[in-house]
């Protein structure tokens, strides 16, 4: 079976997930306790980062969809970064870059916070 | 044949990738087949056989000229794509909605997709795309 991790690291108040492998069905439910986690500790300053990223199907991007009103809502958000062209196609074709900011940098991602 | 379960979406996209690529696709189309089969499975899973592990998806790959058919077969409820239509992607993101999006998907990197409700309990999709 083709393998999906997350890192955590907290950047002061900003939590920053470094996702690596096939994010899909079956492996987008561990995307979804983690962002279960971070937001009950009222974090609500997130990042994403897709550099070790291979792979996305819709349930992946549903995750991002299911916490991003919740994140903003409490003067927070979630910003992608990162992302190789495969990946960000997907986003841009269903027209993801209307409602997140996405920046190829983690750095920049991290400024746009502050 | 494939037992209906979101853990074998893995194994499916590698069966897929193997065919597509003997087939000649370059990389890009590769991924946009590998895509839509998932999407296509993974409603199966979730739609037509609620997540029982007991039920299966069969799938058949063949060719005609510079057209890459890939058959799923699958008992449950019937689902035909066609007619769903795509969601209006600015009222999408203004109301938060979650899911629905792997039809637009399917649509979009497919050049044909046929359903046909073969027998009272037996649906059969087909995802073509055109070399």
């Amino acid at each position: 079976m083709e393998e999906f991790s997350i890192k955590t690291k907290q950047n002061d108040d900003i939590s920053i997930l470094e996702l690596e492998g096939y994010l899909d069905a079956h492996t987008s439910v561990e995307l979804e306790k983690c962002f279960e986690k971070i937001i009950s500790e009222k974090k609500f300053k997130i990042i994403v980062n897709f550099e070790k990223l291979s792979y996305i199907s819709s349930a992946g991007l549903g995750v991002f969809m299911a916490f991003i009103e919740s994140a903003r809502n409490n003067a927070g958000d979630i910003k992608l970064c990162a992302m190789s062209d495969k990946i960000y196609n997907i986003f841009d074709m269903l027209g993801f870059p209307i409602l997140f900011e996405i920046y190829k940098e983690e750095k920049t991602a991290i400024e746009k916070f502050s | 044949m494939f037992k209906s379960s979101t853990k074998n979406l893995s194994l499916l996209r590698n069966f897929i990738e193997e065919k597509a690529e003997a087939f000649g696709f370059d990389e890009s189309s590769i991924n946009q087949i590998i895509l839509s089969v998932d999407e296509a499975c993974t409603n199966i899973i979730k739609h037509a056989h609620k997540y029982n592990e007991k039920e299966n998806i069969e799938v058949d790959i063949d060719s005609n000229k510079n057209q890459f058919i890939i058959k799923l077969s699958y008992k449950g409820q019937a689902f035909d794509p066609n007619n769903i239509s795509s969601p209006d992607m600015k009222e999408y993101f203004n109301k938060f909605k979650v899911g629905g999006l792997g039809v637009p998907i399917m649509k979009k990197f497919m050049n044909k997709i046929e359903f046909s409700h073969l027998n009272p309990d037996m649906n059969s999709l087909t995802l073509i795309k055109n070399l």
